[in-house]
């Protein structure tokens, strides 16, 4: 219940190791996304471009921006302004207020927009996810997961776990990659099952 | 309107068929069901309004009383309660008793009610009969509702000359979705479809939101995000809410609620004044009955009357030499509902902690609900919130419902020129909703105030090699082992494929929609498996009456073969 725990890191924790996609290989294995894995290794690169785009992007392109794209606001913003932002951005994206005929992609929308405001607006949350960010690491979707699960971290073999995490976040990430039609995780399961059977 | 009977238009839950929306949507109406009382209103177009009875009342007794062939309930009869209590031909409290079992000490307590209420603590549906002719006429809470709610939405149809289909309700912050179904069905028997059930403390913040937003734009002001707290207590129930508000939108940081209210105050005062009571009402004889709501009656007056005054004199004769004459003091009262309050207290504590919040940090404190008039009440909630004064621009009986009538039309689709219905409500789950893993353990995948709508996942493993099998017992609540929490349903994955135990990887997905509607994903993952095994896709609750016995046989059937557990993360040793 009490979220102090998981600003554990100390400043010199050893950095996590850089990442490639040759180094990831023996260690993460996607059973059914060996192109999705191809991705992975391109979008570092073209996050910067991605991140400029506006309006009419699809869930694979609001993916790749950062908490503060998301919610519109400058990495130096406020308190005040991430609220103000998320309140304004809920008046938007909320089902209970969306257009009848895109609630199911106004609600995928809502709850990320939810993670990026409950990142920014905690200061130790916001804190990790700013330094994780300098390093090129910032994965808008599903970051906030890890930072939960920092909160039982240990101080010994953190940096370790840390990069676990990261790992399984690449992982979650590509798998997400997946669900770029919006499809549900049922659908998601379902694809994987027949992908695997052909 | 004696021709308006109990019909039974869909016994099914809920949402059968989607309905084609029309040129004008209609504007669902908003219901507050209290323990004790209830009322109705609507957006009418410009502001919300509360509709009357033919008897001029917005307020409406919540009892049903089965006398004749078609049985009536307290929205058009008013005075008939009091005599038709003494007489065991009613039945209240509906709220109270909707979606528990026998074991629960709910249910338990409310045998000293003047109708009949008999339990076999087995786990089961109780059994609740009215007396009629001198014979006991078994009935449930959710037809008891239902024809409750029959009553009001044919008063709401003479009043706004139009069909009543959708409607608003509010409900309780420690109802569990297994009661949650209980309200759709006594719904969906009155022939209405549930839009929206709002947990009540939350239907007031949305009438606060456009309080604030309405003098924000008088002011021309920058409208900053204000924090209310709301108290609610009414007979039944006892919820506690924290919201930020700004610019028409009502955050629910954090809920907390307990089956605590004006009916635990009433009983422990009646067992004050009669402390044999127990014994004497153990029959349910038409004698016993009587001597109940004669006493149930003469309570109630007294508890009333000392939220003005300091003392009261009560005097009852119950007859066979049984009489109380007492004069009642203020200190008294308090005294012998000592526990109640502390309860609120709690509530009240725990709710600013988990919004992590101080009291300096409220700007607004915001009691509703028949208790708000008790000073005791109001003194737990202004020294908790240290604060000399309370928020005093809502009628505390009525917020609830208006509340409800303003998301009526806000989830109708409805706009206000003036943007008087420029609002949302972002919800919080109340409880959390997990799994049952490690032994008896309750693990939570979707925590406790967490903001809806969402979706958390999380992966189990077996504990067992070669097990092919596995159940998914879901569970709501807070407590730490599952005897403790609501079952909401379970069900099992099969075909795990014969590997060492802590192998598989067995993915549990929880998602709560807009609609509140929780659908829980299971299956399982196997690095490099050729062909996955089938997952499953479970709406929730799936149980039915008599929930707590199946949990109980599964158990004894199967032990702790189809158990999970949870995944160790890799990093710790």
């Amino acid at each position: 219940m009490c979220c102090n725990s998981y600003g554990l890191i100390p400043i010199s924790s050893p950095p996590p190791p850089s990442i490639s996609p040759s180094s990831l290989h023996p260690r993460i294995y996607f059973p059914n996304y060996p192109s999705n894995f191809q991705v992975l290794g391109t979008k570092f690169g073209s996050l910067k471009a991605k991140s400029k785009l506006n309006d009419v992007v699809s869930y694979a392109e609001i993916d790749n921006r950062s908490f503060y794209d998301l919610l519109g606001i400058s990495e130096t913003g406020t308190l005040l302004e991430i609220k103000q932002a998320y309140k304004q951005l809920a008046r938007k994206y909320h089902p209970d207020v969306s257009p009848p005929d895109r609630v199911e992609e106004y609600t995928q929308r809502f709850i990320r927009v939810q993670e990026a405001y409950e990142t920014l607006s905690d200061p130790r949350m916001r804190d990790m996810y700013d330094k994780d960010m300098a390093k090129g690491l910032h994965f808008a979707f599903s970051a906030r997961r890890r930072y939960q699960s920092d909160e039982s971290m240990e101080d010994k073999g953190e940096w370790r776990n840390r990069w676990q995490s990261q790992l399984s976040d690449l992982k979650r990430r590509s798998m997400h990659k997946d669900s770029s039609n919006s499809m549900s995780w049922g659908a998601r399961m379902r694809r994987q099952r027949n992908e695997a059977s052909s | 309107m004696a021709e308006q009977a109990y019909t039974v238009a869909s016994d099914s839950e809920t949402t059968g068929e989607e309905k084609t929306s029309p040129a004008f949507p209609e504007i669902a109406i908003g219901i507050d069901i209290g323990t004790s009382q209830c009322s109705v209103a609507v957006w009418n177009g410009s502001q919300v309004e509360l509709l009357r009875n033919t008897r001029n009342r917005k307020l409406m007794r919540s009892y049903v009383t089965f006398k004749d062939e078609v049985p009536a309930g307290g929205v058009s009869d008013e005075l008939a309660h009091e005599h038709d209590m003494l007489s065991g031909a009613a039945i209240f409290n509906m709220k109270r008793l909707i979606g528990r079992v026998d074991t629960d000490p709910v249910v338990h307590a409310s045998k000293n009610l003047p109708f009949l209420v008999q339990t076999l603590d087995i786990g089961v549906r109780p059994f609740i009969a009215a007396l009629v002719n001198n014979m006991w006429r078994s009935t449930t809470p959710e037809e008891v509702l239902a024809i409750f709610l029959v009553e009001l939405r044919a008063m709401a149809e003479v009043k706004l000359r139009r069909p009543v289909r959708n409607v608003v309700l509010t409900i309780p912050v420690s109802f569990s979705r297994f009661q949650l179904t209980r309200i759709e069905r006594a719904c969906a028997m009155a022939g209405l479809h549930v839009l929206r059930l709002m947990p009540e403390p939350t239907a007031v913040a949305l009438l606060y939101a456009q309080q604030q937003q309405q003098s924000a734009q008088e002011n021309m002001g920058s409208g900053s995000e204000k924090i209310a707290l709301i108290f609610n207590m009414g007979a039944g129930y006892c919820d506690v809410a924290i919201t930020a508000t700004a610019g028409g939108v009502s955050q629910i940081k954090a809920l907390a609620g307990s089956t605590v209210g004006g009916e635990d105050l009433l009983q422990n005062l009646m067992r004050h004044l009669l402390p044999n009571m127990k014994d004497l009402f153990s029959h349910h004889g038409i004698e016993e009955i009587k001597k109940m709501g004669m006493l149930r009656v003469a309570t109630q007056d007294a508890i009333h009357k000392l939220s003005s005054e300091m003392a009261v004199p009560v005097d009852v004769d119950l007859g066979n030499g049984t009489k109380i004459s007492k004069f009642l003091e203020r200190a008294e009262f308090e005294e012998v509902n000592k526990e109640v309050f502390q309860k609120c207290e709690t509530l009240i504590k725990r709710c600013l902690c988990d919004a992590k919040l101080e009291a300096e940090d409220v700007h607004d404190v915001i009691i509703v609900g028949g208790c708000s008039y008790i000073p005791k009440v109001r003194n737990i909630v202004m020294s908790i919130c240290k604060r000399e004064e309370l928020y005093s621009g809502m009628n505390p009986l009525e917020a609830a419902v208006r509340g409800a009538a303003l998301e009526g039309a806000v989830a109708s689709g409805i706009s206000d020129p003036f943007g008087s219905l420029d609002l949302l409500t972002i919800q919080a789950t109340p409880l959390s909703i997990g799994i049952q893993a490690d032994g008896s353990n309750f693990v939570p995948i979707i925590h406790q105030n967490t903001t809806t709508p969402v979706r958390k996942e999380q992966n189990f493993t077996t504990v067992h090699d070669n097990q092919a099998e596995a159940l998914i017992f879901v569970y709501e609540g807070d407590e730490k082992t599952v005897e403790d929490n609501h079952l909401l349903g379970y069900f099992k994955i099969t075909g795990i494929p014969p590997v060492p135990k802590g192998v598989p990887e067995i993915n549990v997905c929880m998602d709560i929609d807009a609609s509140n509607v929780l659908r829980v994903f299971a299956g399982v993952i196997i690095p490099g498996a050729k062909c996955p095994p089938p997952f499953m896709e479970v709406r929730m609750p799936t149980v039915d009456d008599g929930h707590a016995w199946s949990a109980q046989t599964l158990h004894k059937t199967y032990g702790s073969t189809l158990d999970l557990v949870t995944v160790k993360k890799k990093g710790q040793h």
